[in-house]
């Protein structure tokens, strides 16, 4: 069974009396273990295709079903769940809490998921030693580097041990050099076995997957293994 | 999620604001504070009347008076002998609910020291029983009250209230007072007793700062302070002859007397009752038993004087539970009045803190967003907010005590009356209750609306 099948998969938003159809009846698979990028110029849907994926929101129609948990129906509390346990986010703008110090923004998921505190710190620190944080446990997100950031986001996105981790455009705030140490770091994922899946609009990052899926004006328009 | 990581995050984000949440705290401080000393107040009133009523007699004193008989009665009044001495007898005797009885006797008389250069006044001189002193409630400070024996002898003694004994001896010790004779018009009384002197609260406090009060008040301690109490029978013959009963000679006007000093002890002939039957009171005061009993008390006491009064309907009772109901009415509308105006200010501070928690989540739209991608379900934020604003709320409730521990002690100090606030507990559980109730209430509305949030476009604000 696939870890993320999607079937008939629509998005359907109503604005004013227009309809606009943000992904349409789009089938895809992903299995566990896979490294995919998925890729398209703004507005093509891979946005919300991602969205979907990653349990923010629900289908209009069409089935869903997210790491064995059919989600096409689902309730807020049930998809919270989802992304709690099953799934990871690493985002372009970081999304850290800027009052909370690296451990206690690597913690949150745990928070939510009802670890003890000594066990969550406890962890916290395990997750962002592995990504090299740590030396800088006690700053706070402001006072560390664009890279650094996308380090704190990344072992908060693994704290909680996901299958998937999502990277939404991950190194798109960040200098090249820096960017291509994150791609390292997604690429090492990989290897240890996680699911990767990253969306972003440039063909040369998209380039590290093994499978590159091409989505426009809310189509599959392109698959292909660079 | 946990009560208590909940309670971090709440306690975190109210540190970060401090200002802004003081300010939110500001009216929560105002409404606890206001109730609590609303209700330390109206406390004070209470407690104020309670000694107060105590001091003047009580509730159990009912004063048995003339008046006339309704319309329908009318043609037979004169059937009714009116309220004599023999209504005292038979209350004495048949009113189980009844405790004390003090059939009483009133004449205008000047009073004077006897050979001393005091005061000469016109004073109200009251012929009572021994029972009277234990239905006016009153305290002695030096010598006796009056005996038996003083009413059966109708022996020349007087005790004398504490402001007429100050005025007749000036400069005397009321101690020594004892065994001095007073003039009562030209008889000689021989003085066995001081009251004490009686006053509320604040006259106490004037008393002491030293302040006199320039208006006139009307003081309910007066009449005790200002008593000169003989013996009944000494009164009625020394003062009464004639005036008691129309139809009988002088000579037997003594008789009367031995029949009164007699009364208590031995049944008496039917002539002997015609004569305390003719014997005219001005009043007759008594003391209900038991409080618990006070109506039924009331209707015994009815029942016998429509006996003796042969049907008419010419006496009247005069208690203190009207006034007491009138007294507690006021104090619980000023608690009313006061609780809502509290009320309303806690009110008013419940939606300053929802204010500020709107303000506050709309500034938070992102991270609340980031806390639902990490798996916070809409439940975690919405009981996020609701801690928020009943910790600020309680936070508030507790400066709101602390003000109020103040604002009750300037009250002390400025209070009009002698009704000084009381601290209750209630009153500070209560307003703690209603602060958090309001902090909950206020939360409500920015919790949904903050768990409402749609992830995806919580994450996206800027």
């Amino acid at each position: 069974m696939s870890l993320i099948d999607l079937e008939n998969v629509s998005k359907i938003y109503q604005v004013g009396d227009q309809e606009i159809r943000a992904l349409d009846q789009i089938h895809l698979r992903i299995e566990a273990g896979e490294f995919v990028a998925i890729i398209g110029p703004s507005g093509s849907g891979k946005s919300t295709v991602m969205h979907l994926m990653g349990c923010l929101d629900t289908p209009s129609t069409g089935r869903m079903v997210i790491c064995g948990n059919e989600l096409s129906r689902a309730t807020p509390d049930q998809l919270a769940r989802v992304r709690n346990q099953e799934i990871g986010f690493v985002f372009q703008a970081f999304n850290l809490l800027p009052k909370l110090d690296v451990v206690s923004n690597i913690e949150l998921p745990l928070i939510y998921s009802g670890v003890p505190a000594a066990q969550r710190r406890e962890r916290a620190r395990k997750v962002a030693c592995e990504v090299g944080l740590g030396d800088r446990l006690s700053n706070r997100p402001p006072q560390l580097s664009g890279g650094q950031c996308q380090r704190v986001a990344i072992a908060r996105a693994l704290v909680n041990n996901p299958q998937i981790i999502f990277a939404d455009e991950p190194t798109g705030n960040l200098d090249s050099a820096t960017g291509l140490a994150i791609l390292g770091m997604f690429d090492e994922l990989n290897a240890s076995g996680k699911t990767i899946v990253l969306v972003t609009h440039d063909p040369s990052i998209a380039a590290r997957s093994r499978r590159v899926i091409e989505i426009r004006d809310g189509h599959i328009v392109r698959e292909y293994q660079p | 999620m946990s009560l208590l990581v909940v309670f971090q995050i709440g306690i975190r984000e109210i540190a970060a604001h401090k200002f802004r949440s003081v300010l939110s705290m500001l009216g929560i401080v105002l409404g606890v504070s206001s109730l609590i000393a609303t209700m330390a107040l109206t406390r004070g009133m209470e407690e104020g009347t309670r000694t107060f009523m105590q001091q003047l007699g009580g509730l159990e004193l009912v004063t048995i008076a003339e008046k006339n008989p309704s319309s329908l009665k009318m043609d037979f009044a004169n059937l009714s002998p009116g309220l004599t001495l023999r209504d005292a007898e038979v209350i004495r005797e048949s009113a189980s609910l009844i405790s004390h009885v003090s059939p009483e006797i009133l004449i205008s008389s000047l009073v004077s020291s006897f050979g001393q250069s005091g005061t000469r006044e016109r004073r109200t001189v009251r012929g009572i029983y021994p029972d009277h002193f234990v239905i006016r409630m009153h305290q002695i400070g030096a010598g006796r009250f009056l005996s038996d024996l003083d009413v059966q002898r109708g022996a020349r003694c007087v005790v004398l209230g504490n402001t007429v004994a100050k005025q007749l001896w000036p400069d005397v010790s009321i101690g020594s007072i004892i065994g001095k004779k007073v003039l009562i018009g030209t008889s000689p009384f021989e003085v066995v007793g001081v009251l004490d002197f009686y006053q509320s609260e604040e006259q106490a406090r004037m008393r002491r700062s030293g302040k006199t009060s320039m208006r006139w008040k009307w003081d309910p301690f007066r009449v005790k302070n200002e008593a000169v109490l003989i013996p009944f029978t000494t009164l009625f013959h020394e003062f009464r002859s004639g005036a008691g009963s129309n139809e009988k000679t002088d000579s037997s006007k003594r008789n009367d007397s031995t029949e009164l000093k007699k009364s208590n002890e031995t049944k008496e002939s039917n002539k002997r009752n015609d004569s305390i039957d003719s014997i005219n009171l001005d009043t007759l005061i008594v003391r209900v038993r038991d409080l618990e009993y006070f109506r039924p008390a009331l209707d015994q006491l009815r029942k016998l004087l429509d006996i003796t009064h042969r049907g008419v309907d010419d006496f009247d009772f005069e208690t203190r539970e009207d006034w007491f109901d009138r007294v507690e009415s006021s104090v619980r509308a000023a608690r009313l009045s006061g609780g809502l105006i509290s009320a309303i200010s806690l009110v008013v501070g419940g939606i300053g803190i929802m204010n500020i928690m709107l303000a506050s989540i709309s500034e938070r739209v992102r991270e609340i967003g980031i806390r639902m991608a990490v798996g916070a379900r809409p439940k975690d934020i919405f009981l996020q907010i609701i801690i928020e604003g009943m910790f600020i709320s309680l936070i508030g409730a507790f400066l709101g005590i602390g003000a109020s521990l103040g604002l009750i002690e300037i009250l002390k100090l400025i209070s009009p009356t002698e009704n000084v606030p009381v601290l209750s507990w209630e009153g500070v559980l209560f307003s703690v209750v209603f602060a958090l109730l309001a902090g909950l209430l206020s939360g409500i509305y920015p919790g949904l609306k903050a768990a409402r949030l749609d992830p995806i476009s919580a994450l996206r604000y800027e």
